[in-house]
């Protein structure tokens, strides 16, 4: 007879041994080398240093650390331009070499997702002339948007295999003036965060032991060619990514799980241009009161332009109806400035987020009001014309 | 010229029955077992009752075991693998290794019968949580505690109150390559929730399907019987997600009779888990030489007029190496496999004089 006590093995003592030779879509890496060797384009290498990470079936992917060349997000500099600030803040913090272009082109995907525009030619076009962009620097492109990012691994797949697109896509940029380029990797910043994670927590000056956390995985980072997104075996039990998890428990947050944990934010793409109402009701009946209810977190750490608006900014309608909001909603890349000591008004610039996070600055002892005289003090500088804007100089003051 | 022994790889139902139709005949046969102990998949895996007739599957099995464990023709090897073949119809040179060494064996056909593995619900398109949550548990792991009596939360060990079955992960997936039918999970499924319902009255049991694919007489000797005396509720649609919330188990997915979203609350979930070609076939299919289809089970060439053949002369593969089988099929073919591997065997030595 069996034993009773196997009879309740439990879930951690299921080893799920991840397999590459079980990936459920080939290695692309092996695709895009080959290609380069028969000339059809060039293969921009991850430089060195790099951190290896993991998917869910093993497959190795290089992360790099340095020599980063940022493809920022409209969205995001539009909306919460603390975002890709403290991108860069961290960088600068941690010493490492980045670069950040200016003469970057929009991805076009958020039209493509609402199905609104574009073309196979067209979308492969914008991404190959970022990326032959970024070569031309010799930083490594490394993409802030989970659209841009989901968007161009799909058109990634349809160059590797359609040949009339590749040649399609060689004659646009030829008449740019430009090479076909496709990098090693195509990279999330918050694989960046991950990959540095520890760096960052030997940096960390304010203790956040004591404050609780849930995370929304962005659907374009780890839906879309989903066998991408990074995942650790310590990590929901290696079955769902560990992107951003891994950042927080790292700072010593507690991570909570909550059971809409894998639906979208609301955003939806075509649901927020043409039904918005029903992307604001999703994030805050299906995300914000759940996580609430279910975990009752200090804060919500996504990564992706899209989730922060809508999560963020759906919560002010609900709150005149007295729903169970005001959960304040940040990037991690926001977060783990914030561990390392940003200023949270000049850098992390949560004052263009719409829920309100001055209890959660409070519970980890951030003086808040001393933080905005000192970013009004620099706003009068700026008004009496002594400066266009705010240095990196005055954000460390 | 002496007939050479035909030899058999794996010691499951189907290699067992191919051993024993060969033995009957009057010829030799080797058995080799990678396990020490005979039984395959139903013994390794705690089966307890066998579809659709509910037989012990423990006592089948030592049944199928005895039939050969004392039959002068038969030399059983168990703890043993093949390591390399050559050789063609009629004179293979076959060498099997064990602790105490290795050995060459001349022989005359094989009969490959090295099965399949269950698939593995951490590899799921969807996110059913089976590493992360106890009570998300597979077919094999119910039937283990169908055979202890007992059925359980891993979780608080707690009989549950409400259990559902959740069918086709693993098969039927274009996402992951497995397009095929897995042919047997609806009808463990269906066997399992009467075992369930029998053993727990109170518990109510669920199945959510795309479609129950009820073979032969399956379809009156558990799927009706399941729903009309046991009460299984039948639910079409697709499970998408699995989370904990308030202690219990949140089934989300659609609804696709009623073409609406559902969320449903569990105790336990049943991943109806697939079947995939297990190690062993794909090993004895490259060490043989032969070809294997884009799933990697051992392509059978002669089409529905001969389920047995290989691409190699002298070697034919039996029940579940071959793809998707469920017993009844597996003994079938495996006395196929037996009459031609013997009809080689025969051949060979008739040409010889």
């Amino acid at each position: 007879m069996i034993p009773h006590s196997a009879l309740l093995n439990k879930a951690k003592d299921r080893k799920y041994e991840p397999d590459p030779a079980q990936a459920p879509t080939e290695d692309y890496h092996d695709i895009v080398d080959q290609l380069e060797k028969e000339g059809e384009w060039e293969v921009h290498r991850v430089p060195e240093p790099y951190v290896e990470v993991t998917n869910k079936f093993g497959r190795k992917k290089k992360i790099p650390i340095q020599q980063t060349w940022h493809h920022k997000s409209c969205g995001q500099c539009g909306h919460i331009p603390g975002y890709s600030t403290s991108v860069f803040w961290l960088n600068r913090k941690l010493g490492l070499d980045y670069n950040d272009p200016t003469n970057q082109t929009s991805c076009t995907a958020w039209n493509y997702y609402a199905s609104a525009t574009s073309n196979a030619a067209a979308q492969g076009a914008v991404a190959m002339r970022n990326f032959a962009a970024a070569k031309e620097t010799g930083y490594f492109p490394i993409i802030h948007c989970a659209t841009s990012f989901g968007h161009y691994k799909e058109t990634r797949q349809q160059l590797i295999h359609i040949p009339e697109l590749r040649r399609d896509v060689r004659d646009v940029l030829a008449k740019l003036g430009r090479k076909l380029v496709v990098p090693e990797e195509i990279v999330h910043y918050s694989e960046w965060v991950h990959a540095v994670r520890d760096k960052i927590a030997e940096h960390q000056v304010v203790d956040m032991s004591g404050i609780t956390a849930t995370i929304h995985p962005a659907c374009h980072y780890h839906k879309l060619v989903k066998e991408d997104a990074i995942h650790s075996p310590d990590v929901y039990g290696g079955q769902r990514s560990s992107i951003i998890t891994s950042t927080l428990m790292a700072l010593g947050i507690d991570v909570r799980d909550y059971s809409t944990w894998n639906d979208c934010c609301g955003f939806g793409f075509r649901h927020i241009l043409v039904s918005r109402d029903f992307s604001r009701s999703f994030a805050v009946q299906r995300k914000i009161e759940v996580m609430k209810e279910e975990a009752d977190p200090d804060v919500l750490i996504t990564h992706d332009t899209g989730c922060v608006t809508t999560l963020d900014q759906s919560q002010f309608a609900a709150k005149a109806h007295n729903r169970n909001v005001g959960l304040p909603v940040m990037s991690d890349s926001q977060l783990a400035a914030l561990a390392m000591g940003a200023h949270p008004y000049k850098v992390l610039q949560l004052h263009w987020h719409s829920t309100d996070v001055k209890p959660l600055l409070e519970k980890l002892g951030i003086d808040h009001e001393k933080a905005w005289a000192e970013f009004e003090e620099a706003c009068k500088r700026l008004e009496s014309g002594a400066a266009q804007y705010l240095t990196w100089e005055d954000c460390d003051d | 010229m002496t007939e050479r022994p035909i030899l058999v790889v794996g010691g499951g139902p189907a290699g067992m029955e191919a051993a024993r139709g060969i033995a009957e005949v009057g010829y030799k046969v080797v058995l080799i077992e990678q396990r020490d102990v005979l039984g395959g998949t139903p013994e390794l895996a705690n089966y307890a009752a066998l579809t659709p007739d509910f037989r012990d599957a423990g006592e089948a099995m030592a049944e199928m075991a005895a039939a050969i464990q004392n039959h002068p023709d038969v030399d059983i090897r168990t703890a043993t693998t093949v390591t390399n073949a050559s050789g063609q119809a009629g004179a293979f040179e076959v060498t099997v290794e064990k602790d105490s060494g290795e050995e060459k064996l001349d022989i005359g056909a094989v009969v490959l019968a090295t099965g399949f593995q269950h698939f593995d619900p951490g590899r799921e398109t969807q996110q059913y949580g089976y590493y992360e949550y106890d009570d998300v548990l597979t077919l094999v792991d119910l039937e283990k505690m169908l055979k202890a009596g007992e059925v359980v939360r891993p979780s608080n060990g707690e009989p549950p109150e409400r259990l559902c079955f959740i069918q086709c992960v693993g098969s039927r997936d274009r996402q992951i390559g497995n397009e095929y039918c897995s042919k047997v999970c609806c009808g463990v499924a269906a066997k399992e929730s009467i075992e369930v319902r029998k053993l727990l009255p109170d518990c109510k049991v669920f199945i959510f399907y795309i479609d129950m694919r009820m073979y032969g007489y399956w379809e009156n000797e558990i799927y009706w019987p399941s729903q009309e005396e046991y009460k299984v509720n039948y639910v079409k649609g697709i499970a998408t997600d699995i989370r904990q919330k308030d202690g219990r188990l949140l089934v989300r997915g659609e609804d696709t009779t009623m073409g609406r979203p559902m969320e449903v609350p569990m105790d336990m979930v049943i991943l109806s888990v697939g079947m995939e070609p297990s190690a062993g076939t794909q090993k004895m299919a490259a060490l043989f030489g032969l070809k294997m289809n884009k799933y990697k089970f051992i392509e059978t060439i002669g089409g529905a007029l001969n389920t047995v053949a290989t691409s190699v002369d002298g070697v034919f593969a039996c029940g579940a190496s071959t793809g998707p089988a469920d017993l009844e099929d597996s003994i079938s073919s495996a006395s196929a496999a037996a009459m031609k591997a013997i009809a080689t065997v025969r051949k060979t030595a008739l040409a010889a004089g």
